[in-house]
């Protein structure tokens, strides 16, 4: 995320740049105050707004997942048994697994996908506008329309499969989606679709942000280009690897519309992922209470994914203060 | 029952105006009639009953309100509990089954008892239909059209390639008719990848096997028949059904193999009423299929019930009240349901409406004489893939259990009941 | 600064074995970037394929072929003709209802988000770190979790139901978004700047205004293209918080996609898809490259 990695920037920077400007003002005296209240609005308002939501909306819905509720939020205290409930469900044990699997997955092949379409863009190609538009341009259309192209292409019946077999070659078989433990990769390979054009942004705007008087040295030093991207680039800009495997990886926990659109959790119940199982229960299912424990133990494992990240962009960071 | 014979789609509004409406002159006298109402229906040939609907309502001079919310149920469940959350729900929305009984726990409702007593609606209608829209012993919800669920769908040009000359009766014969397709080398099934399409196939079978064992462990959930014998052969069936379907369906609509359907290389369906639908908008002609009750073990066909309902909920404005009243009285003339069943391919709630008038197709006939037989012979079931016989959350753990069931060989059929039961048990 | 190959390429340009190498090196990165641009234009151009193909072709065949003729009318009947919600006026209406809900929506979340990134990466202020924390946290909050918490918050508003409450939700849930991307453009202001404007007796609002604001727009470009993508293609929370006639244009899709008893309308739902998704291509053909530039300048850093 340029999150995580800017804020190893601005501790790094914290300390040795103490004169960073404090809210108060010097000017004529009289205006002071409404200045000073002013800029305390102009601060709070938006993060207030923002802080509200994400904390409010958490900690309700943690309340929520320790009440009896069904259709509407009902008040009351049933201990854990929602929690026990639903992990006791196949689909919630399905889900992580394939939360695991999907997650993996997804962010590998569309960090290199991306960092391929980067590579190959950044040598001074002709026509560049356009191969960016046509990579960027799954990002601007909703999954919910995409995804209901790519359920056509995937199905063996009407899609890839049948063409392949019409043009001649009749034994192709491309059939992941009809097979429980196939059609996981099926969202893959949407989702990939979807976000390298993003992957590819982003690395791009590093590999073009890249000392170039770096790029001039590694040059006299007689490095040729797949060395150059090897041993100079890619090693250069490894914080954005960090950037974009953050961003998808929070694309994938929320993944919800691609699952919906392409295969409805199916073959059986083979494709839950955490985010659909959340909606099932709280309003297919009107367990509001159980699709709420879910939506915390989502979180939880959020935390828990995360943490480490944070702990070892802090410690890097203060290593970089004190350096 | 003959005052409404003969009549098509815009004549039967006309009669509607001619009807004696009490809400007409009571909105005359006071308030102009308003009614807000909520429903799934946006589009298609769902959108234009329920269009035509409102029509009929601001031709009794109502001011019709209606706020389609497209897509599944869920999203206008979830705008129905948004409505109510804030305080303000519909004068009426749609909803279906034991969901009736769970949504009317968390808002009032009205007792519209003595409009559907003056009406008389109540002996008109399949009695488990009417339970379900009278949960506290009093009628909150009126029922709007009826589908029957265990529909058998026969491809002619399938028939003809595969040698079949009659349609099968009972399980064994469907049996024989869908190997004798499978060895001409056809599709025998042809079907939808959706939840509910697997859901669907094992209430079928059940329902085939015993209505009782159906009425037994599905609707009454009783754990000694959810174990017993004919749930499990059920399951048998449903494994046989699974290795002739379309292995290519995915998560498609059943309407992907309609060409397929009618070329003959797929042979049959099992589906609700409105595959009619599906099949004559696709450009097949009447004589391309034939439909029947789907095969039944002993005795007469039994009726698989899905059925859509209204309910209202209650309102301080006397317009809405007004409104309330004046839709009331519409939904329940035969002319009303009579119209709305000719657009949408359904049957209509009252039992009461003649059929045998243009407008309806052999299909519809046939399903609406299947209910009455049913509701004599007390073989009327009510459809669990569509939420008529378990609340939302039951049928959803349930039919997790069928649709892995299908999609995965290895399940065998003892280890699934096990599942089945429970699911019910955990959920 | 691009191009390592053609740089690397540059010394050894005098030689003629290193001159084919470059040209069939040149070969492959083309036939490369050819093939995969193919390949991602696949579902695009299986949809307008299908927007030029009758629904009864299409029934009759399959899902993805060749149209017969070109069926134009699919564009006309899902501009303003196809028939949702007892309406036949086609996708039009929805479409502006989406435009009145992303513009703003858009225009008010950026700003705050600007004015938030600045505030954290700028300005010391108890808890700083804390609503760092927070704001990262928002992004990873599943939408499904906040729809009832949502019809709490407008009930008690008085904006149940109403156009001002669905731009309210789009702004907040868009904030923590805004709010990064802009903290970490901006912390890469050099402090030097901010030490001379204070000097000067600037204040908080005139460093944002004559200072932050002005270097801003790569940034601002970036999290617009963000937020009217995301706006515009939002569906949950579009027909929650909205009724009948003031839906926002995803819901006429799923309406023209869910027609259970009807045969599908293919033909007409990819025409509608098209003009649908038409704003924001636009958005991403013309403001790819600033989203790139504004990348570029910082936000990843």
């Amino acid at each position: 995320m340029p999150t995580t990695e800017g804020a190893a920037r601005v501790r790094a920077a914290g300390p040795a740049e103490p004169a960073a400007p404090r809210a108060v003002n010097r000017r004529t005296p009289g205006r002071a105050p409404v200045i000073a209240v002013l800029t305390q609005l102009a601060i709070w308002v938006p993060l207030g707004l923002t802080a509200l939501q994400v904390v409010g909306f958490t900690i309700w819905t943690t309340w929520v997942s320790f009440t009896p509720s069904t259709l509407l939020p009902e008040s009351g205290f049933v201990g854990l048994r929602n929690y026990v409930r639903v992990m006791r469900t196949p689909n919630l044990q399905i889900a992580y697994v394939n939360l695991v699997i999907f997650g993996v997955g997804f962010v590998l092949l569309t960090s290199a996908l991306g960092l391929l379409l980067a590579v190959l863009l950044d040598q001074r190609v002709r026509g560049e506008n356009v191969l960016r538009t046509i990579f960027l341009y799954p990002l601007a259309v909703s999954f919910v329309v995409t995804g209901t192209v790519w359920s056509w292409l995937l199905n063996p019946g009407i899609g890839i499969q049948r063409l392949v077999n019409n043009f001649g070659w009749t034994g192709f078989r491309f059939d992941w989606i009809v097979q429980p433990d196939r059609a996981i990769y099926t969202l893959i390979i949407a989702g990939a679709w979807q976000g390298a054009g993003f992957a590819m942004a982003l690395f791009l705007a590093g590999l073009r942000s890249v000392d170039s008087d770096l790029v001039k040295a590694a040059q006299i030093d007689g490095a040729g280009p797949w060395r150059m991207y090897r041993r100079v680039l890619l090693p250069t800009i490894w914080p954005i690897f960090i950037t974009v495997a953050a961003i998808l990886l929070q694309f994938a926990i929320k993944t919800f519309d691609l699952v919906r659109a392409l295969t409805e959790g199916g073959p059986g119940i083979s494709t839950m992922l955490p985010a659909v199982v959340v909606y099932d229960f709280m309003f297919q299912r009107s367990e509001l209470g159980r699709g709420a424990a879910v939506a915390v133990l989502m979180l939880l494992t959020l935390v828990v994914v995360v943490a480490p990240f944070g702990i070892y962009l802090r410690l890097r960071a203060r290593r970089q203060a004190r350096a | 029952m003959s005052h409404v014979t003969r009549r098509g789609v815009v004549a039967g509004s006309a009669a509607l105006l001619a009807a004696p409406l009490s809400g007409r002159a009571f909105a005359a006298a006071a308030v102009t009639p308003r009614l807000t109402a909520i429903s799934q229906w946006s589009a298609g040939s769902d959108g234009a009953a329920i269009t035509a609907l409102g029509r009929v309502f601001e031709q009794h001079g109502g001011i019709w309100q209606h706020n389609p919310v497209p897509g599944f149920t869920t999203e206008m469940m979830n705008k129905l509990r948004a409505e109510i959350l804030a305080g303000n729900p519909p004068a009426v929305s749609q909803l279906k089954g034991p969901e009736i009984a769970a949504w009317s726990k968390i808002y009032p409702t009205i007792n519209i008892s003595p409009w559907v007593q003056a009406a008389g609606l109540e002996p008109h209608v399949p009695a488990e239909l009417a339970a379900s829209c009278k949960p506290g012993g009093h009628w909150i919800a009126l029922p709007l059209q009826v589908y029957r669920i265990n529909t058998l769908f026969m491809s002619v040009p399938g028939m003809k390639r595969a040698g079949v000359t009659t349609p099968p009766k009972t399980w064994a014969e469907f049996n024989t008719v869908a190997a004798k397709m499978k060895a001409a080398g056809m599709t025998p099934l042809a079907n939808g990848g959706i939840r509910w399409d697997d859901g669907m196939k094992f209430e079928i079978a059940l329902a085939g096997i015993s209505p009782d064992a159906y009425r037994r462990a599905i609707m009454h959930l009783d754990t000694k028949a959810l174990r017993g014998p004919e749930v499990l052969a059920a399951f048998a069936q449903l494994r046989k059904f699974s290795s002739w379907m379309d292995p290519d369906i995915a998560a498609q609509s059943w309407a992907v193999n309609v060409p397929a359907f009618m070329k003959g290389d797929m042979g049959m369906v099992l589906m609700g009423g409105w595959a009619q639908g599906n099949l004559l908008h696709a450009g097949a002609k009447p004589a391309d299929f034939i439909s029947l009750a789907a095969p039944q073990d002993s005795g007469p066909p039994c009726f698989d019930l899905n059925a859509d309902c209204f309910i209202f909920w209650q309102q301080k404005a006397a317009d809405l009240k007004a409104g309330q009243t004046l839709f009331a009285q519409i939904m329940m003339q035969p002319a009303t349901q009579e119209m709305y069943s000719k657009i949408t391919g359904s049957i209509p709630a009252r039992t009461d409406v003649d059929l045998n008038q243009p407008g309806f197709l052999d299909g519809q006939r046939d399903s609406a004489q299947n209910l009455r037989a049913a509701i004599a012979g007390k073989r009327v079931l009510l459809s669990l893939a569509h939420n008529m016989a378990q609340p939302n959350g039951t049928t959803a753990a349930m039919i997790d259990v069928l649709t892995e069931f299908v999609h995965n060989p290895a399940i065998q059929p003892p280890d699934a009941q096990k599942r089945l039961v429970g699911a019910v048990e955990g959920a | 600064m691009s191009g390592a190959a053609l740089r690397a390429g540059v010394p050894s340009a005098g030689s003629r074995i290193a001159r084919s190498r470059i040209a069939r090196s040149r070969i492959l990165i083309y036939a490369a970037l050819v093939l995969l641009a193919l390949a991602f234009l696949v579902p695009f151009a299986v949809v307008v394929l299908n927007s030029l193909r009758t629904n009864q072709e299409i029934a009759a065949t399959s899902m993805i072929g060749w149209p017969r003729g070109l069926a134009f009318g699919n564009f006309a009947s899902a501009w303003d003709g196809f028939c949702m919600a007892g309406h036949c006026w086609g996708i039009e209406p929805y479409m502006l209802n989406s435009l009145t809900i992303v513009f703003p929506a858009t225009v008010i979340s950026t700003l705050l988000g600007a004015l938030a990134g600045y505030s954290i990466a700028l300005w010391r202020f108890p808890g700083d770190a804390w609503m760092f924390g927070v704001v990262t946290l928002g992004i990873f909050l599943p939408e499904q979790m906040k729809l009832i918490p949502w019809v709490i918050v407008l009930r008690d508003l008085g904006l149940f139901n109403t156009l001002p409450g669905l731009i309210l939700i789009h702004t907040v849930q868009g904030l923590s978004f805004t709010t990064l991307f802009c903290r970490n453009y901006y912390v890469s202001i050099p402090p030097d700047l901010l030490k001379a404007a204070r000097i000067d007796g600037a204040g908080f609002f005139r460093i944002f205004w004559r200072i932050v604001l002005p270097i801003s727009p790569p940034i601002l470009v970036v999290t617009v293209i963000w937020q009217f993508t995301g706006i515009w293609n939002e569906f949950l929370f579009g027909v929650t918080f909205t009724s009948g006639a003031h839906q926002p244009v995803t819901a006429a899709l799923i309406a023209l996609s869910a027609a259970v008893t009807t045969a599908p309308q293919f033909g007409v739902q990819s025409a509608a898809v098209l003009i649908a998704a038409l704003p924001t291509l636009l958005v991403y053909l013309f403001g790819g490259r600033y989203f790139l530039r504004g990348l570029t300048a910082g936000a990843v850093k």
